[in-house]
């Protein structure tokens, strides 16, 4: 072999992705011998970092492993302790982390449409050329994260890292007077959600990849599009609990890296947007169907650009479903005041984000409750031993954590996976595929070509750094 | 480029270990801070970057691991402002508590098996290993804060940020004290104002994102904690969460000891 047969493509930094990841081809004799997604961003180790933590203090340090999924991190944090806990929350409570999650996904999608994914299209090189020369798109953008960051700010407290979710439920509910503005501004926000729609059918990917993976996502608790379920589906065939998690996402050693990659029953798979509307496409609601029927995806085009369009609809779909419930919250909800929650009607508390008497060592159990009145004992989880999955689909894909709890509601042992790790593998082929169809390429077209590819699944390296080939023991 | 531009003071915007929280807060803020700046890097928003002198540096995350330490001392000497944002860079956050119990190793051993090749250090907050010039501390970092820190510095003027403790804020609003009425481990009383008391303003406990207030009184904390009938380990755990220097716990823990 001469050297100028062999010959490799490295990109550094991967900008306008969230953390840090590089990527490596290898070729030799015109066949891609190895790549690599190497992500350098620094280890936290979450799985050790909750050990021996307080079960009430998990979701808001989980929240702490991803701030654009935060709410994610906290609520799939909550489902599975909660599950442990055998505890049920109320409707109010299951509406309001609903809504919650569907201000991340507006939120998050829209960040990553616009500022990170738009550029490559629109060829603009810095914020300043973005922000001055393309003033519509980046309205667009302020206005549609601005309402996933009211969304999560008027439930949660703040954009992100939010402070009334917990285990057990919410410490304050949204007065009526919170809820009228949103309902206005989520409406008003359907048209620009639309037009980003517009804008991105109009886009042709520049290259695609050859093969199409298997497709996972949550299967919705009820018949509607949704991002909450205990049970995955996957366009192979199949479905499992997952509990089981540990089981189907095994992972694999792959021939052309020297990592080990999770896989779906061994096979790359992808989570995200797109295979949500690969699997349950038909339960969206009328108007992101519109979106969807006229798209490449629903004839079947899986070329993982496509994920920019498939966000754009979910953004349809998150707004159609906000304004939704916002409607049911407003009927349910008594009209109440915004601040002293515990004194004022109206603001009603499952749960206070305190210890439970009698349960974690509380010397006096009479002390507890004080003025924060009216607590329903039926509805507050009660300290139990045991172990559970939670799961949520994630802006990127579907979001594991798992925990084991002690009687006293300390963690044992947990785990998580990250969308994002889960992709790793299928992203490493597309680019395999991709490279060995276009090597006639000017280098630096090739290259942009595979910063969008990797682009287009909005990798998030803050989240999966801590997972990227995790030994099961 | 419009060359007028060309004469802005330059800035800069890294991250090392976080959870990018404070990316989002700037570049959602950036908007009003571009007119008066050249953006020379901020990887994470745009493909343009390049590593050359700037008048402010503003830095996230924890370092921890040695790719971080590299780049933070690279930035550090060219930066002429060092701004450290958000708790990670601040104190260390929630991945500098599980160091105070398991070493680096450990928890690679424990995660990722056995010889793996990944490289950690004890995570730690910039002044660890650099001189930092202004600290902004935020779970996420207050927008408001932060374009006060951006507008004096423009100034060459060190920025005025309140080290008081949250309680301030909360009585200011008017809350029930969750810690007092509602018998809830609050960590108010030891931690720094900024957030506008937004757990107790939600009825719930503080827990401390902010870091710690100045000079704040462990030992009383413990002590009332102990009162209402927390334990030592909840205690313990509650205060270490996210980063407070191991001196300050020690503090808390001599309220036991004198039990």
């Amino acid at each position: 072999m001469t050297e100028q047969e062999r010959k490799s493509i490295h990109i550094p930094e991967i900008c306008r992705v969230e953390g840090h990841s590089a990527v490596h081809v290898d070729i030799a004799g015109g066949k891609v011998t190895n790549v690599t997604l190497d992500v350098f961003e620094g280890t936290r180790f979450f799985e050790r970092i909750v050990v021996g933590h307080h079960c009430e203090e998990i979701p808001h340090i989980t929240s702490r492993v991803c701030a654009i999924c935060s709410t994610g991190h906290v609520l799939a944090a909550t489902f599975a302790l909660e599950k442990i806990l055998e505890f049920t929350p109320t409707d109010l409570t299951s509406l309001l982390r609903e809504l919650m999650h569907l201000g991340m996904i507006i939120e998050s999608h829209a960040t990553h449409i616009y500022a990170l994914a738009l550029p490559d299209y629109l060829k603009v090189g810095d914020l300043l050329e973005f922000a001055t020369k393309h003033t519509a798109e980046f309205e667009v953008w302020t206005q549609l994260r601005n309402l996933g960051a009211s969304i999560q700010t008027i439930i949660g407290g703040r954009p992100f890292h939010p402070v009334n979710l917990h285990v057990g439920g919410l410490t304050k509910y949204p007065s009526s007077e919170e809820l009228e503005p949103l309902r206005h501004e989520v409406s008003k926000a359907k048209d620009l959600a639309l037009q980003t729609c517009d804008m991105l059918l109009g886009f042709r990917p520049p290259v695609a990849r050859t093969t199409s993976p298997v497709f996972l996502a949550l299967k919705p608790y009820d018949t509607k599009y949704g991002f909450f379920g205990d049970t995955i589906q996957s366009t192979d065939g199949w479905e499992d609990s997952i509990e089981n998690y540990r089981q189907y996402l095994g992972e694999v050693a792959v021939p052309y890296s020297h990592a080990k990659r999770s896989a779906a029953r061994s096979k790359p798979l992808m989570v995200g947007a797109m295979a949500r509307l690969m699997l349950f496409g038909q339960r969206l609601g009328r108007n992101a169907r519109a979106v969807y029927t006229a798209s490449a995806l629903y004839e079947g085009d899986s070329n993982s650009l496509w994920n920019n369009l498939a966000q754009a609809i979910e953004i349809v779909e998150a707004i159609e479903q906000a304004e939704t419930i916002i409607d049911s919250l407003l009927t349910k909800l008594p009209g109440s005041h915004s601040h002293t929650p515990a004194l004022m009607p109206g603001c009603i508390e499952e749960f206070g984000g305190g210890l439970h008497p009698g349960q974690t060592g509380l010397k006096d159990p009479a002390l507890k409750g004080g003025v924060s009145v009216k607590r329903d004992d039926k509805i507050r989880p009660s300290i139990r031993a045991g172990q559970a999955a939670g799961a949520v689909e994630c802006p990127r894909g579907t979001l594991y954590h798992f925990y084991v709890l002690d009687d006293q509601g300390h963690i044992v042992a947990a785990d998580m996976i990250t969308p994002s790790a889960q992709n790793t593998f299928r992203i490493e082929l597309d680019i395999r595929e991709i490279v060995s169809q276009s090597q006639a390429a000017e280098p630096a077209t090739l290259q942009a070509n595979l910063e969008m590819l990797v682009r287009a699944y909005d990798p998030c390296n803050t989240c999966a750094t801590h997972m990227v080939s995790i030994a099961y023991k | 480029m419009d060359h007028s531009r060309q004469s802005l003071p330059c800035i800069a915007i890294h991250s090392l270990t976080g959870c990018a929280g404070e990316l989002l807060v700037i570049l959602e803020n950036l908007d009003k801070i571009l007119p008066f700046v050249q953006v020379v890097s901020f990887p994470f928003a745009q493909s343009k970057n390049e590593m050359r002198p700037v008048d402010i540096a503003l830095v996230e995350g924890s370092v921890s691991q040695p790719h971080d330490l590299e780049k933070l001392r690279a930035i550090r000497s060219s930066a002429r402002w060092l701004v450290a944002v958000g708790n990670c860079a601040v104190w260390g956050c929630v991945q500098k508590s599980a160091c105070r119990i398991w070493s680096p190793e450990q928890m690679v051993a424990a995660i990722y098996g056995e010889g793996s090749p990944i490289e950690a250090l004890p995570s730690q907050p910039l002044d660890s290993h650099v001189r930092v010039d202004v600290k902004l501390s935020g779970c996420p970092i207050n927008a408001t804060q932060l374009l006060s820190v951006m507008a004096s510095l423009l100034k060459d003027h060190l920025p005025y940020i309140t080290h008081k403790c949250v309680c301030l804020e909360c009585k200011l609003k008017e809350n029930c004290c969750v810690l007092i009425e509602k018998n809830l481990p609050c960590l108010g009383p030891i931690t720094a104002a900024g957030c506008g008391a937004l757990c107790p303003s939600f009825g719930a406990a503080c827990y401390g994102c902010w870091g710690p207030c100045e000079a704040p009184q462990m030992e009383a904390m413990a002590t009332i904690l102990s009162e209402k009938g927390y334990q030592t380990k909840e205690i313990l755990g509650r205060l270490a969460a996210f980063g407070i220097p191991d001196e300050l716990l020690s503090q808390a823990s001599s309220a036991w000891a004198k039990v």
